[in-house]
């Protein structure tokens, strides 16, 4: 009777399980879906209609927001993956190459809106590159009556989005590399007189496209939809569509929820669009014909090609580094004027100002954080222990948890308001952590699930004759094996907790605000020096973060299978 | 029959509420049971928390508000949560749809800070609490509701007891006397000084309401028949009317910082700009902006106000409590502290804030009519003398139209 009963309590359990997760999933889709037709029957409406299309596409300067998001989605997807291959490409077979995951590691653990404080610091016409040639070169005393950024066309979001997304393409085509031996494709290619781009093209890329087809999916729905970046680097007259939405949101007419979610439904039908564009776009690329050409033109000069591209990588790199530096000084800075190169003088007041009054934003971002990501990780072991108890092979409906990363974050958002909206919570960080969990469970379960499932099943089999139970087999056997992996994912989960901001801002509601909210209205309107010193505790905190786990993962993983 | 007495019974309390009311309306100090009942408030609001929903982009406002939560944790303990607001139309469509999915008790927003359009929206949509609770606060005894008309009507609005006054704006400008001699003093000056100095001016951008404000202000100075702003806009007669500031745009804007292809979020982002000389005029509605901006460092100390000469907006912010707050005694409390004269004093104080105090000085004692006389008004603060000459708001339903045709026009063509 015994095993009878585990087994429908686990098959309960992983019902449950199963239902908490996709329940507000679908809730999610359904409260931006029906609203954007008209129906929402707690506001009294319950009548189809095509009205909101009409009201939405009529908007003024909708169409230009639209067309500015499928531009920098596109774009800067397009140029991050090219240049996360040349810089692989070029990197690989030296001895850089293996330092390549620590150089870039810091660089992904960052928030967006680092990257975008970090571009403002540099390129406003007061920033530091206006700095670092007046009054010498320009004449300037005082910043430029020119207009760099944000311009027009969202090319400084381009710039924003591609410098966080290369080093997040390179990690993920890195571990891509280390599936296949591409050490000796790449040789073998060279042997037949390809050159190092071509063989790479030809032979490498393939192999590695294959494995990150769905990371780049993602990167595209994300790029399209970004909103924390759009508020500081993309054009305000009009914005991307993101923020149009964000804007009708909050707006206090009569029909704003409508309107915006059916604004969200468009932001929807625009990553679909640019998905199918992609796809289209692969198999062109893939036809034999197009793919030969294309090789001629890439290696038509290809040696003054090179040069072009190896400089361009290298001053991105310099972009992010720069950007950090010059929030840094800002942090520190008393009396720093233009044309002033570097401040007059440096001081701490600032620091110690910011930290004192922000003491409370920091601690709850930490622990936030800290909490999503521990249950995250929790609720992944739970969940493969519990499959492989009931020995599933393959459960079909696991990619469900991925759909809140390839929808827009606004538009699912919205639809998770409407639906939350049903519930009385009281909390406003209950549901604001639960949130935050649809958007690190993914990542935490690609890391730590796969890891879990290799495990040898002779090892496990040495444990039961042991006369180990389940519990001791999970606790002593099966997760001291993965304890690197449940690091990892215990890591990112953390970081992708501490910089999300549209979750946020949305279901903290302005009464729970985190670090990355904080930062980005400083961004808008606060002083730069406060300004420094909140993008200086976005830098530590995840580095912190990491290097944490890095000593946690020596000490603990002494011993490996 | 019986519905006939339940009509007159209700006839008479209703009309004994209003002369109750109109008796409180008349002599403040009058009502021994206030005091009784105000007691009742207090112990119903200690050991509350209430979240007051406050514009938060400002760090000199929002050290006050910090420092006003600890004295009413001190004397009252109640603990005030300040929600850093960065549009309160935002508060206004929250509470919007709470009203609307009937979630009528336990608000998320006990207490608001407000005017204008804001508090005209609410009010027509009934999201305010409705029992003219101000002129029962004990320290609305300092208000000078009979002498000045500005307390009780927001934009033309009558408040009808519904949010209660606690502080005073005027649009001001700011220039560097380093650089400039004279600054331009008028809507025509200002645009022959756009036109004269290209990509050295600029304003926040509208909906933001300092940026709102500006274009408010431009209007009143171009048109025609000011009157008319007092009127209820009605597309049919009024749309020409505003003609003149979109000429006047037409002909700003392309000479604006960055082309008008961009404009800073806010009044602070201007503080930053003109610091950075990438601009030469600010604006901004708290007449102590620029002093407050010398002492902290931000500007040079160089730098002094000025208003147009045929005057500029002023205005009265008020807090509001909504109908639906979880909170409304604790509310009350709060409400009743920041108007008390330590509070008003300490935010008039350009060390502070900077913001004129609502009390009127003939209502205090001795002992806080020298307090305030001897209050300094700070480095570039402009006197009374110089502040004399104030524009009414527009009504209030002009803002909503001002906002779309600019948003329309300027703030979506790129």
């Amino acid at each position: 009777m015994g095993t009878n009963f585990y087994g429908q309590l686990t098959k309960a359990l992983v019902i449950l399980i199963g239902t908490l997760v996709i329940v507000p999933i679908i809730f999610g889709f359904i409260g931006f879906f029906l609203p954007s037709f008209g129906y929402f029957p707690i506001l009294g409406k319950s009548e189809f209609n095509l009205n909101y299309f009409h009201l939405s596409l009529n908007i003024a300067g909708i169409s230009k927001s639209i067309i500015l998001s499928l531009f920098t989605g596109l774009v800067s997807t397009l140029l991050a993956l090219f240049f996360s291959q040349v810089i692989l490409l070029y990197l690989f077979k030296t001895r850089a190459y293996n330092y390549i995951k620590v150089l870039i590691s810091p660089l992904i653990a960052l928030p967006h809106i680092t990257m975008a404080i970090g571009l403002i610091f540099l390129f406003s016409p007061s920033g530091l590159f206006f700095r670092l040639i007046s009054p010498w070169l320009t004449g300037f005393d005082r910043p430029p009556n020119i207009f760099i950024m944000p311009d027009e066309y969202g090319l400084f979001l381009i710039l924003g989005l591609i410098l966080k997304e290369i080093p997040f393409f390179i990690l993920v085509s890195l571990s891509a590399l280390q599936e296949f031996s591409a050490k000796k494709i790449f040789d073998l290619g060279k042997s037949l007189q390809n050159s190092n781009f071509s063989s790479w093209c030809i032979l490498i890329f393939p192999l590695i496209y294959k494995k990150i087809r769905f990371v780049i999916f993602i990167v595209i729905a994300f790029t399209a939809s970004v909103v924390d970046m759009s508020l500081i680097l993309a054009p305000s007259t009009p914005s991307t569509l993101a923020i149009r939405i964000l804007q009708t949101y909050q707006s206090s007419d009569a029909d704003s929820l409508f309107i915006a979610s059916n604004l969200a439904l468009i932001q929807l039908f625009i990553i679909i669009i640019l998905l199918l564009f992609w796809m289209i776009l692969e198999k062109i690329v893939s036809y034999k014909l197009s793919f030969i050409f294309l090789m001629k033109i890439l290696s038509f000069k290809t040696f003054f090609i090179n040069k072009i591209v190896v400089f361009t990588s290298v001053i991105l790199f310099l972009l992010s580094i720069l950007g950090i530096i010059s929030s840094l000084i800002w942090g520190f800075s008393a009396n720093w004027y233009f044309p002033n190169f570097f401040p007059k003088s440096l001081t701490l007041d600032v620091f110690i100002n910011f930290y004192n009054e922000n003491k409370f934003i920091i601690f709850i971002s930490i622990f936030i954080s800290f909490i999503v990501s521990l249950i995250s990780s929790l609720l992944t072991i739970i969940w493969v222990e519990l499959i492989e108890f009931l020995q599933i092979k393959k459960i079909y409906l696991e990619w469900i948890i991925f759909i809140p990363l390839f929808t827009p974050q606004i538009s699912f958002l919205i639809g998770l308001q409407s639906f939350i909206i049903l519930f009385d919570f009281d909390s406003y960080l209950l549901p604001l952590i639960i949130i935050q969990l649809f958007y690190v469970i993914p990542y935490s379960f690609i890391i730590l699930a796969p890891s879990l499932r290799e495990i040898k099943k002779e090892i496990i089999i040495v444990a039961t004759s042991l006369g180990k139970n389940r519990l001791q087999r999970l606790l002593s056997v099966k997760i001291p094996i993965v304890m690197s992996s449940l690091l990892t994912s215990f890591a990112i989960g953390m970081l992708v907790s501490f910089s999300l901001y549209t979750p946020v801002y949305f279901f903290g509601a302005g009464r729970i605000t985190t670090l990355t909210v904080e930062a980005l209205n400083l961004a808008l309107s606060g002083s730069r020096q406060d300004l420094g010193v909140a993008t200086l505790f976005q830098i530590i905190i995840p580095i912190l973060i990491l290097i944490t786990v890095a000593y946690l993962s020596k000490k603990i993983c002494k011993w490996r299978f | 029959m019986l519905i006939n007495i339940r009509k007159n019974l209700v006839k008479l309390i209703f009309n004994l509420c209003l002369v109750y009311s109109f008796i409180h309306f008349i002599f403040p100090s009058f009502a021994l049971e206030r005091d009784e009942s105000w007691k009742d408030v207090l112990k119903k609001a200690s050991g509350q928390t209430i979240y007051f929903h406050a514009w938060g982009g400002a760090k000199n406002i929002n050290s006050y508000i910090k420092w006003a939560a600890g004295e009413v944790k001190k004397k009252y303990n109640i603990t005030v949560k300040h929600v850093k607001v960065s549009d309160t139309a935002n508060v206004v469509a929250k509470i919007l749809s709470e009203k609307n999915v009937k979630k009528n008790n336990n608000g998320s927003v006990d207490l608001v800070w407000i005017n204008g359009e804001n508090f005209s929206l609410m009010k027509s949509n009934n999201l305010l609490l409705n029992e003219k609770w101000i002129f029962n606060l004990p320290n609305s005894k300092f208000l000078d509701f009979s002498n000045d008309p500005s307390l009780l009507n927001d934009f033309g609005i009558p408040t009808d007891g519904m949010e209660m006054p606690w502080g005073v704006s005027q649009l001001n400008f700011y220039y560097d006397t380093k650089y400039i001699n004279s600054p331009p003093r008028s809507a025509l000056e200002l645009k022959n000084y756009i036109i004269k100095n290209k990509g050295r001016f600029t304003f926040p951008q509208p909906p933001d309401f300092v940026g709102t404000s500006f274009l408010k202000q431009i209007l009143i100075e171009l048109i025609s028949d000011k009157k008319l702003l007092k009127l209820k806009y009605v597309t049919q007669q009024h749309e020409r009317e505003l003609n003149t500031l979109w000429q006047w745009l037409d002909e700003v804007t392309p000479h604006l910082w960055r082309s008008g292809k961009n404009y800073p979020s806010n009044y602070l982002a201007i503080t930053e700009l003109v610091a950075e000389r990438e601009i030469d005029l600010g604006m901004a509605f708290n007449i102590a902006h620029a002093s407050n901006s010398i002492s902290e460092g931000k500007l040079s100390n160089s730098v002094r106000s000025y208003i147009h000469d045929k005057g500029t907006l002023a205005n009265v912010h008020f807090v509001a409590i909504p109908y639906n707050s979880s909170n409304k005694a604790a509310s009350k409390v709060f409400a009743n502290f920041l108007i008390s004269p330590e509070a008003q004093i300490k935010k008039q104080n350009k060390d502070f804030w900077g913001d004129p105090s609502v009390i009127s000085i003939n209502k205090l004692s001795q002992k806080w009519k020298n307090k305030f006389s001897t209050l300094s008004r700070g480095l570039a603060t402009l006197t009374n003398e110089d502040l004399r000459m104030k524009l009414e708001e527009p009504h209030p339903s002009w803002v909503k139209v001002i906002e779309d045709k600019w948003i329309k026009k300027y703030g979506s063509s790129n």
